[in-house]
């Protein structure tokens, strides 16, 4: 006896698990079963077509495939139309048209109430940037008054200050010889000075010693 | 493979012949069904000697769509095999780009809707050429003439 192998029958592999009692169907010999007897020498008829029929043969069925195509086209080309013509499509075309009106309609409203939303926002911050802007106007005035200010007065200190122009040089020139002044002196730190290069403390008296005090 | 009309996709359905009624009586709707399994798609070209490996019965396959017809294999009491087909359906799911089996094929060719399938060609001439087989049942007697040939 052949061991049992597991078959497939209308797709389920394994059908050992469930009980029946009904004749299995056959499925296929056991792979690893010997050829029968009656089988052992057979040769399998093999039919002859003459070439003339297998050649009528293809082409019947080259011209039945070429036929089939380019029926499947039309038919294909015929169902695109009818989708566009075809009641069906009047309708849903119908549908589509009321829907889009509605949708805009819709829209239509939302924006307006957002329109006025803004238009409420932007007065808002109109004022506000106006206001702002004053502000700064007042501040620049003031600061450049200040800095004119502060501008004249520079100006007046250096106009204050003796400058030596082009006409009083000559007095000048005649002031500064008359009048050398002298770096060659020391300073104590009680505040007395000594000129000259070469003076020492013992040599000046008591009564020409204090110069500089104030500090 | 260059062609100047594009091919089509396979869609998984197919109009195929389901066999209903009883014992010695079959019965088939033309249906369009979904497919599970690789099956008839008539228009594509098949070897002729491919064959089923396994058992199958149609109705094992995806659901039926939609009933397109039907097919009454025994002929009537006037000597008719009657078949009835929605051809605006069928034009439709071809458009869609659904596969046919052979023997609905031949009956649409048969019907005129379609070019005649060469099977039915092949078929008559091998009828002409063989004697005819000797069956048990007899045929019905009636107003149109008896057929000839049973393979018919």
């Amino acid at each position: 006896m052949f061991a049992r192998s597991s078959s497939r029958i209308f797709n389920v592999i394994n059908i050992s698990c469930i009980q029946s009692r009904s004749a299995r169907a056959w499925v296929r010999k056991p792979l690893g079963s010997p050829m029968a007897k009656s089988k052992m020498f057979r040769i399998a008829p093999k039919k002859f077509i003459p070439a003339d029929e297998k050649a009528e043969v293809k082409r019947l069925y080259d011209n039945y495939f070429h036929q089939m195509k380019s029926l499947r086209h039309y038919f294909f080309e015929q169902s695109l139309e009818q989708a566009e013509s075809g009641e069906v499509a009047q309708m849903k075309h119908r549908l589509e048209e009321e829907e889009h009106i509605r949708l805009m309609e819709e829209n239509r409203l939302e924006n307006e109430k957002t329109a006025k939303l803004r238009e409420e926002k932007l007065k808002i911050q109109a004022e506000k940037t106006r206001e702002n802007i004053l502000a700064s106007l007042i501040n620049k005035e003031e600061e450049t008054r200040q800095y004119e200010i502060q501008i004249e007065a520079f100006l007046e200190k250096q106009k204050a200050t003796p400058f030596i122009q082009a006409e009083n040089i000559e007095k000048a020139i005649e002031e500064a010889l008359a009048n050398p002044v002298d770096f060659n002196f020391a300073i104590d730190l009680d505040g007395y000075v000594y000129r000259g290069r070469e003076t020492a403390i013992e040599k000046i008296p008591e009564e020409e010693r204090e110069r500089l005090r104030s500090n | 493979m260059a062609s100047a009309i594009p091919t089509f996709t396979k869609i998984g359905k197919v109009i195929r012949l389901n066999k209903h009624g009883c014992t010695n009586r079959p019965f088939y709707h033309i249906v369009v069904q979904k497919v599970k399994r690789k099956c008839y798609i008539s228009h594509m070209k098949i070897s002729i000697t491919l064959k089923k490996k396994y058992y199958t019965r149609d109705n094992f396959d995806g659901p039926v769509i939609e009933q397109v017809g039907s097919y009454d294999a025994m002929p009537n009491s006037q000597h008719e095999k009657l078949v009835a087909v929605n051809f605006e359906r069928v034009q439709y799911w071809l458009a869609q780009g659904a596969g046919m089996s052979n023997p609905v094929a031949q009956l649409l060719g048969l019907s005129g809707f379609l070019p005649n399938h060469p099977q039915t060609l092949i078929q008559s001439w091998k009828n002409r050429r063989e004697p005819p087989r000797e069956r048990k049942l007899q045929p019905i007697k009636g107003i149109a003439p008896p057929l000839d040939n049973p393979k018919i």
